[in-house]
């Protein structure tokens, strides 16, 4: 069940998009953790840099799309780290092919 | 208080152009180039900061220039503005400073260095009672700020150390040509222009706009505001260049406007529907609409700068109605999306 309900979260994070780059959090490597208790979900992620004013709309972005995706989650926390501090190497693949890497 | 400062100050404006507006707007016709850099857009600047850094304390800066923009309206003692103003820099260049603190590298440095552009022009402005030697700084501030961030965004892309130099190279060229602009203004000119131009070509070549461009919605609606921008920074540090900065030049009607309105306001509509919601705790859905003040916005600002070019008052004159008209629209776009917004949550 949790990891079904985990791989749903994953694929519902790839839709969140962040804006700057046009390209999905999971895919920049933002997302680093996420923990489900019950039906409570924790996501931890980061910002490309302490400096970027962003942190707000992908938040609220990714509250919506999981209330969206899965309306049994009743708690969605979203707790941003700079602990690592988010690194180029963090992106997929993709991500990485997009930008001419 | 941005709001209201960015409706007074454009009023302000027209009525320096002889356009008639309101009279209650009069008390800030000498005062229009202070309030629309210091209180407007210092002001915006000062807040996308704060709500990066999510710190109580950094709101501070914001606030503190928000209330020197209102201490311009009600007239209040010369020095009040300006003082607010410089407490304004000082927090903001802690907060700043915190930041490269936490990472060391050139964009948090470019952002701290934009910080104390801010506090000095502030402080000469307080020093001196004369808000055009602030004007350099005020530049400085919102440029560097700007170009740090997209510095940072340049981090997707695969590293190129060599553009990194260039990147350091020019900042060191404009901030030369903003101190030197304090001592001999054609001088300063000379250099903050050549920094600029440079900062616009390094933008043009290395910023992920040229990539991101290609993609749809918001994303390509950002990438066309930065890329408009950065050809009005170019256009504007050439002027500069060209001693556009000495009052009274000919083109510094065109210089200052190419570099206030087509750089830095574009960025400010691109970023809008990224930072207001954040700003406001409300949702901007992103629309189409959105290119509608910025069309008339590029449009109105070529009317204004061949005007400039050609010396002709009343086509000068109509692309500056065209600004302000564009900046309206840009309200009217968001207060409609806001409602939008509220009617499918």
């Amino acid at each position: 069940m949790n990891d079904n309900l985990m791989d749903e979260l994953w694929s519902c994070l790839c839709n969140v998009i962040d804006p700057e780059a046009g390209i999905n959090v999971v895919e920049l490597g933002l997302i680093y953790k996420i923990t489900v208790t019950k039906y409570d979900v924790h996501i931890l992620m980061t910002m490309t840099s302490a400096a970027c004013p962003m942190g707000d709309l992908l938040i609220n972005d990714i509250e919506q799309a999981i209330s969206q995706a899965l309306p049994d989650v009743t708690t969605v926390n979203v707790e941003l780290t700079f602990n690592p501090l988010w690194d180029p190497s963090m992106m997929s693949e993709t991500a990485r092919k997009h930008f001419g890497w | 208080m941005a709001m209201i400062a960015m409706i007074v100050g454009i009023f302000g404006g027209l009525m320096r152009l002889g356009i008639s507006t309101p009279t209650v707007f009069s008390s800030q016709v000498g005062n229009h180039g202070a309030f629309m850099l210091s209180a407007f857009f210092g002001t915006v600047i000062c807040l996308e900061r704060a709500v990066a850094l999510n710190k109580p304390w950094v709101y501070l800066a914001p606030l503190l220039s928000g209330l020197g923009g209102l201490a311009m309206i009600l007239q209040s003692p010369i020095e009040w503005p300006s003082a607010l103003f410089t407490c304004s820099g000082i927090i903001l260049c802690i907060a700043s400073f915190k930041i490269y603190l936490q990472q060391r590298v050139l964009y948090t440095l470019t952002l701290f260095i934009g910080a104390l552009c801010w506090m000095s022009g502030n402080t000469l402005w307080l020093l001196t009672e004369y808000h055009l030697l602030a004007i350099p700084y005020g530049i400085g501030f919102l440029v560097l700020t700007i170009a740090g961030e997209r510095l940072e965004l340049t981090r997707f892309l695969p590293p190129k150390p060599k553009a990194n130099k260039i990147f350091a190279f020019l900042l060191s060229v404009t901030l030369i040509g903003i101190v030197t602009s304090s001592m001999r203004t054609d001088a300063g000119s000379v250099f903050m222009g050549a920094g600029l131009t440079g900062l616009a070509l390094w933008l043009i070549q290395f910023d992920i706009a040229r990539t991101t461009i290609r993609k749809s919605g918001l994303t390509r609606f950002v990438a066309t505001c930065l890329l408009l921008g950065y050809g009005w920074l170019f256009i504007g540090g050439l002027l500069f260049m060209n001693k556009a900065l000495e009052p009274g030049a000919l083109f510094r009607d065109a210089a200052l406007h190419a570099i206030l309105l087509g750089f830095v306001m574009s960025m400010v509509i691109g970023h809008a529907p990224i930072i207001f919601p954040a700003v406001m705790r409300v949702k901007i859905p992103y629309s189409s609409a959105f290119y509608l003040p910025l069309v008339t916005l590029h449009v109105s600002i070529c009317l204004r700068i061949t005007g400039g070019f050609l010396d002709n008052v009343p086509l000068r004159v109509i692309g500056a109605e065209g600004n302000a008209i564009a900046i309206l629209l840009f309200v009217a776009v968001i207060l409609y999306q806001v409602k939008s917004g509220y009617g499918k949550a």
